[in-house]
């Protein structure tokens, strides 16, 4: 692949706008609130947009069209029984506790819940992985722009961090935020062309179901036995450990993403801010899962003459991983090759500020504030969060250069975030709608769950991976174990939550006002009209929500 | 003019705008982007640049 002086010229375009948001956007800090928080004065359609942008990223783009090539259109469950459904709790059950306890973090809202060492493990535990993650997508970036690109590894490493580092310094989380919507955009409209000129090719959605297997076409009708379908589960395992555990787990208590609801101006938009996400969401498949379902079509006998090919991954397989820059190889000219080599910049960067950002405001308030030094000036904390914010830049770079020394270590964190993030949505459910759930309760639930985590994962083999205590039992693939490591660490999570609970003290119901749903008075949109109120727009979104399944049944 | 920069909508708008104009001005002065798809691509980017910025009443 290679680029055309209009190509470099639309990246630079975008380069030199993203760091001019910073710029505006820096006449407007004055507090550490403005820098870290953004103050909760973001209009609604930009925390909605920025809400599903910071899951925009390359994991996201990548990884769905990566994972559309590998199980078809199955993969659309990870939208229409995870997000959206996960989006739509957020909005109606959760925004409340976060938004009206006025913490200003995640851990911070434990802290209040709980106790100070369910915060502690939670902030400590989030700023790891928030690195780690923020790190792997810049190697992430480097080596794909190294392999199709022929750029220096380097380079692309401190160009790109160079780039969200000025952005994020000047205007923090505003900064960031303004420039996820651009990305958003950027990304939908730049990859767009990709999915109309690839389906027209591939002979539009009719001629792909008769080429390919049927299984890699219906979403639910091979979900009846784990063995029928390429994703190697059942409905069953798919329903509790993707839609209930893990999109539950990463939509509703990830800081990440909860942080862009919690900017917004008053209660009722943010509470509005992950259904109007979920808007959009719903019909993110149609750019990220259906051109690895074409993809897939493409490489058919009958297609053969379109030229089309995937890289072997050198066992081989296919290396799905390359299946988008693949497709913007083969049908971008010159001029759009640049905008969709933008688009998966974006998509990098929009993953590694929104990391950055969701860091600096966990570790500024949540560990420096808390444990080392309080009771400091304002301008003290919003100099350390600037500071953090470089910090946590410099940290990234370090870690993308462990991720390039060590093949593994990507797989391997990854599972490490997966043990963390599993059991931590039993941890809010329960704190949030029983009341006799105590401090201790919660923190060795969360320990008992990692653990359980870690265990099935050494007691279950998928794909030659795990198995590391003893292969007792063996998982069609990768993405099954995932679910059902995720589901154990859950239970877990719940059952010795409430067991420790029953056994230690409660906080007083007087400091659980606003916390616990039953001591807390619900927000009335009554007066408002029906499109202004939370629950209507939930239950149009459901409705479509299950339509769009029985489409693809 | 720094009062519409504080407008998100403007900013995005004027991104889409100059997108478009590389994509299309480019395919008519240069051999290298003359292709139908950078054509139909930066109308639609023109299109939805413009609306962004001049209809976006909704400031930062």
């Amino acid at each position: 692949m290679n680029l055309h002086i209009a190509d470099y010229l639309i990246i630079c375009t975008y380069f030199l706008f993203v760091i001019g948001v910073g710029f505006i956007i820096k006449k407007r800090i004055k507090t550490s609130n403005d820098f870290l928080t953004s103050g909760r004065n973001i209009p609604l359609w930009i925390t909605s947009l920025a809400f599903i942008s910071a899951n925009l990223g390359a994991q996201e783009v990548l990884g769905m069209v990566a994972s559309g090539a590998k199980y078809g259109i199955m993969t659309v469950h990870f939208y229409w029984v995870g997000a959206i459904f996960a989006m739509i709790f957020l909005g109606v059950f959760m925004m409340p506790f976060y938004y009206g306890s006025r913490a200003r973090s995640v851990p911070e809202f434990l802290k209040l819940r709980f106790d100070e060492k369910t915060r502690g493990l939670n902030a400590v535990s989030f700023a790891v992985m928030t690195i780690f993650s923020s790190g792997i997508s810049l190697y992430a970036l480097a080596k794909l722009l190294e392999v199709i690109l022929h750029w220096d590894f380097d380079v692309s490493i401190w160009v790109a961090a160079s780039v969200v580092m000025i952005y994020t310094f000047l205007g923090g989380l505003t900064s960031a935020v303004y420039n996820e919507v651009l990305q958003f955009f950027l990304i939908v409209l730049g990859l767009s062309p990709l999915v109309i000129v690839a389906l027209h090719d591939a002979g539009g959605w009719s001629n792909i179901k008769t080429l390919l297997q049927p299984e890699m076409t219906h979403a639910w009708k091979y979900m009846g036995n784990a063995g029928s379908n390429p994703m190697g589960i059942n409905f069953m395992s798919l329903i509790f450990g993707l839609g209930f555990v893990m999109s539950f787990g990463y939509w509703c208590t990830d800081f990440l993403v909860v942080q862009r609801a919690m900017m917004a101006k008053n209660m009722n938009a943010a509470q509005r801010t992950p259904i109007i996400a979920a808007i959009p969401k719903m019909f993110m498949p149609l750019i990220v899962v259906l051109p690895g379902v074409i993809a897939i079509a493409l490489l058919q006998p009958a297609l053969a003459s379109k030229g089309f090919s995937i890289p072997s991954d050198g066992k081989g397989g296919l290396d799905y991983t390359m299946t988008l820059p693949s497709l913007i190889s083969h049908y971008y000219p010159t001029g759009l090759l640049g905008v969709g080599i933008t688009a998966l910049i974006a998509s990098f960067m929009s993953g590694m500020a929104g990391n950055v950002t969701a860091f600096n405001s966990v570790f500024t308030f949540d560990i420096y504030q808390s444990y080392f030094i309080k009771n400091k000036s304002d301008r003290h904390y919003l100099i350390v969060g600037k500071i953090v914010t470089v910090a946590g830049i410099l940290l990234s770079i370090i870690t993308a250069y462990i991720a390039k020394g060590f093949n593994n270590i990507n797989d391997f964190l990854q599972l490490v975030f997966s043990f963390v993030n599993g059991p931590l949505f039993a941890t809010f459910l329960l704190g949030m709608f029983w009341k006799r759930t105590t401090g201790h309760g919660a923190f060795f639930g969360l320990l008992a769950g990692t653990i359980a985590a870690a265990a099935t994962h050494g007691l279950t083999l998928a794909e030659g991976k795990g198995g590391w205590i003893y292969p007792l039992y063996e998982i069609h693939s990768g993405m099954g174990q995932a679910f059902i490591v995720a589901s154990v660490s859950w239970i877990v999570n719940f059952c010795t939550t409430i067991i420790v609970s029953l056994f230690t003290k409660p906080k007083p119901e007087a400091e659980l006002k606003g916390l616990v749903y039953s001591l807390t008075v619900k927000p009335s949109y009554h007066q408002d009209k029906w499109y202004l109120r939370v629950v209507p727009l939930s239950l149009i979104l459901i409705a479509i929500t299950i339509i769009l399944n029985i489409i693809f049944f | 003019m720094y009062k519409k920069l504080n407008n998100l909508g403007f900013v995005i708008g004027v991104f889409f705008t100059i997108i478009a104009l590389i994509l299309i001005i480019g395919g008519l002065v240069s051999k290298a982007l003359d292709h139908k798809l950078n054509f139909y691509t930066g109308f639609t980017f023109l299109v939805f640049g413009i609306l962004m910025a001049f209809l976006n009443k909704n400031n930062l």
